[in-house]
């Protein structure tokens, strides 16, 4: 597992990314003020348009909308978002994951029903695994689907949920039967919530950043129809894991801060004092070595492997890492320097959304513990 | 010669490396050499097995093989200047004697490693093609870098000879520097490992330090850092016949470096005082490590030169210089 494969980007991949370029340029109008971190930018309109260019569901079969592209195609198309700061927020957790699931545990109907319209840019999902008592031990989870003539109704109470607000559905994991004595994992389901005609109540929750992209969600007597169970009632546990690893691998795991290096790099200029430029060589080298563990990830998926560990390697350096990379940039910066106000404001945000860096998809201490468990520590 | 063929070669280079330095690089062996005994027999070896032409004309192997080699020694912390003498027979003519290389100013060659043992030393500059190479061998000082590595002086004599070592892309100094980001990551896998062992093994509170959450963490942070470490070697190795070179062996050497750091205090941190006293082997692997950082440019040198490669690409194209697109 500590042995990467050494893959490089195939040619045909790093065609694309020219393509992605050219495609950014063309919408630099809908991009706004660039931000690398991939929950900042919401633009339904830059989600269809990539969306029309085929690159959301790439990897998913054509007979569901998708492109039945590599998973190197994807990395190049999702990293090239992210450095360009686009706003990708909308339709991002759908591509990367709960198409993914579908794709993998729905229902034949599920699939034509969702797959083509999150392809489109046009259907926008949300993740329910949190509550207010259940965080990093997701198993504990309490929010209820109980089986009623005609469908699942729902009680209890999701949190943190991004886009709750904005999007079209939510996939929350819900106890459908009790726990087996110290058994949890068994009883827990996967349900589709349409959070526009459900019946959920969805507040956002202001963060310290100033946004409200997270949210909390009450079910009271909520009504679902019966087929919105994704794969088998009791399968969940299974489910949600295997939807993690998709989770923690990618480029959005390493490049959150990407914007303040690009401000750095402007405010020292073409001739950096040296540890300026040392700044910029450190970061420049760490980011270089996590895409190719990225992509070497990239390429285990490519060949269906399991990737729980080494996604949690690239998300553990990859955030250590985001959080390292503007506290390097304002070190070498005097507080009196003039000229820097873009790289302040782009400092300024990646600061506050920093902490959230080592908490979403699973914490810093969660992730050490899947690669303790890895290196068979427990 | 087919894909396959070449992964065979491959592992069967690393297999009997494997073998040979564990058979004969035991704790015994890496005291004897840091009381500057060289190891002659296991560079009898050496020479034996025909690893000292890996990578040299004619071998039918090339860089990553040599590369490859390397790793395998820094893992056993093989005390021989194995990465010096390999480089040094591809450059400039296959020797069955231990060459080495160090840094070439003026009438002196400095830093250079088991220089008292060499037959051979040739003296290169971190900017520049030109070499000097010295075949009548004579130490004015001797030293040793933070491991107990030979490191010496050697005087350059009057007309020795100039050479121009000519490579597609990167130059002498850079593959040393990579050298010693593959050595650095060989030897903290072993680090690592040592380091895994313990915790399994030694109780304290009635259980093995492994069930404790704090040494864990500890254990899975070192562990993402030598995969680091070793990505961004293996990275850079594939990338020496290309216009790349000199981007991703600097991200090596600086990512290889802080991995270093990291990993060093954190297994020490692990193994207690055991792993402090000069009787475990654990300090061997760190002590090279350490001082390896500092060898064919630190980690500043090299982030400086690579912060000046993108400060001088500009800011609207630090993305397609880390892309190399
Ligand atoms: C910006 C943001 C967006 C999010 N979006 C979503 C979303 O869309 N959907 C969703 O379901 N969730 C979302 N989350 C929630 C996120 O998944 C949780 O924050 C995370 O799982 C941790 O749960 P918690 O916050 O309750 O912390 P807790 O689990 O209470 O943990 C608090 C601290 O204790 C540590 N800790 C907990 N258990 C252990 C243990 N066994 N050993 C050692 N340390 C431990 C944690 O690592 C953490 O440092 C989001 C969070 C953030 C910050």
């Amino acid at each position: 597992m500590l042995e990467l494969d050494r893959v490089s980007l195939p040619e045909s991949s790093e065609a694309l990314r020219v393509d992605a370029r050219a495609f950014l340029q063309q919408h630099r109008d809908l991009i706004g003020e660039p931000n690398s971190d991939f929950t900042t930018g919401h633009s339904p309109e830059f989600s269809a348009a990539l969306g029309a260019r085929g690159w959301i569901g790439m990897t998913w079969p054509k007979s569901f909308g998708g492109s039945e592209r590599t998973f190197f195609d994807r990395y190049v198309v999702t990293e090239e978002l992210l450095a360009a700061g686009a706003p990708v927020s909308a339709h991002w957790i759908a591509d990367r994951q709960s198409g993914s699931l579908l794709l993998k545990f729905g229902s034949e109907k599920q699939k034509q029903t969702y797959l083509p319209a999150i392809t489109r840019g046009e259907s926008y999902f949300s993740i329910g695994m949190s509550e207010p008592n259940t965080g990093s031990d997701l198993a504990s989870v309490r929010t209820a689907a109980k089986k009623v003539d005609g469908g699942w109704v729902i009680n209890g109470s999701k949190i943190w949920t991004t886009d709750a607000h904005r999007n079209h559905f939510l996939i929350a994991l819900v106890r459908t039967s009790p726990a087996q004595g110290e058994n949890r994992h068994v009883g827990l389901s996967q349900i589709i919530v349409d959070l526009r005609n459900d019946g959920a109540q969805v507040r956002p929750i202001r963060n310290m950043a100033g946004g409200e992209d997270f949210n909390e969600i009450v079910f009271q007597d909520v009504l679902v129809p019966e087929d919105r169970i994704v794969g088998e009632a009791g399968n969940g546990w299974k489910q949600v894991t295997s939807e993690l690893s998709y989770e923690r691998s990618g480029p959005e795991r390493f490049l959150s801060a990407f914007r303040v290096l690009v401000e750095f790099v402007r405010l020292v200029g073409p001739n950096p004092l040296p540890h300026e430029a040392a700044v910029i060589g450190r970061a420049a080298g760490h980011l270089m070595t996590l895409r190719k563990m990225s992509a070497s990830v990239a390429g285990m998926l490519n060949q269906g492997k399991q990737v729980d560990v080494e996604a949690a390697l690239v998300k553990e350096l990859g955030n250590n890492y985001e959080k390292l990379l503007p506290e390097m940039t304002r070190l070498a910066l005097s507080s009196n320097r003039s000229g820097r106000a873009a790289w302040r404001s782009a400092f300024e945000q990646t600061q506050l959304l920093s902490p959230s860096f080592t908490l979403r998809g699973g914490t810093r201490e969660i992730l050490r513990g899947v690669i303790a468990r890895g290196l068979g520590l427990r | 010669m087919s894909d396959n063929n070449m992964n065979e070669q491959l592992s069967i280079i690393i297999d009997t490396a494997n073998r040979l330095f564990g058979d004969s690089v035991d704790k015994g062996l890496l005291d004897a050499a840091e009381r500057g005994e060289f190891a002659q027999s296991l560079w009898a070896s050496v020479v034996a097995t025909g690893f000292h032409a890996v990578g040299s004309k004619d071998s039918g192997t090339g860089v990553v093989e040599l590369f490859a080699l390397l790793d395998v020694a820094g893992r056993h912390a093989a005390p021989l200047p194995l990465a010096e003498t390999l480089l040094a027979n591809a450059w400039v003519g296959l020797s069955e004697g231990v060459s080495s290389i160090g840094l070439w100013e003026g009438q002196r060659i400095t830093d250079v490693p088991w220089g008292r043992s060499s037959t051979r030393v040739i003296g290169i500059r971190p900017d520049s093609a030109e070499c000097v190479i010295v075949e009548q061998v004579e130490v004015i000082e001797r030293s040793a870098n933070l491991a107990g590595e030979p490191r010496d002086v050697v005087r350059v004599p009057e007309g020795a000879s100039r050479h121009t070592i000519r490579l597609n892309h990167g130059n002498a100094w850079s593959q040393l520097a990579l050298a010693r980001a593959v050595q650095t990551a060989g030897a903290l896998s072993t680090v690592l490992d040592i380091a895994l062992q313990y915790a399994g093994e030694r109780e304290q509170f009635g259980r093995s330090l492994s069930k404790f959450q704090a040494i864990q963490h500890s254990l899975a942070v070192q562990a993402a850092e030598v995969a680091a470490a070793r990505r961004a070697a293996t990275g850079a190795v594939d990338a020496l016949d290309t216009p790349r070179a000199a981007a991703e062996i600097a991200a090596a050497k600086i990512r290889a470096g802080d991995a270093a750091t990291m990993v060093g205090e954190a297994a020490h941190q692990v193994l207690g005082a055991i792993g402090y006293t000069h009787e475990h082997r654990l300090h061997h692997f760190t002590r090279r490590a350490w001082a390896w950082r500092d060898e064919f440019g630190n980690e500043f040198d090299w982030q400086r030169s690579l912060g000046a490669m993108i400060a001088g690409v500009g800011a609207d194209h630090v993305w397609s210089f880390v892309t190399g697109r």
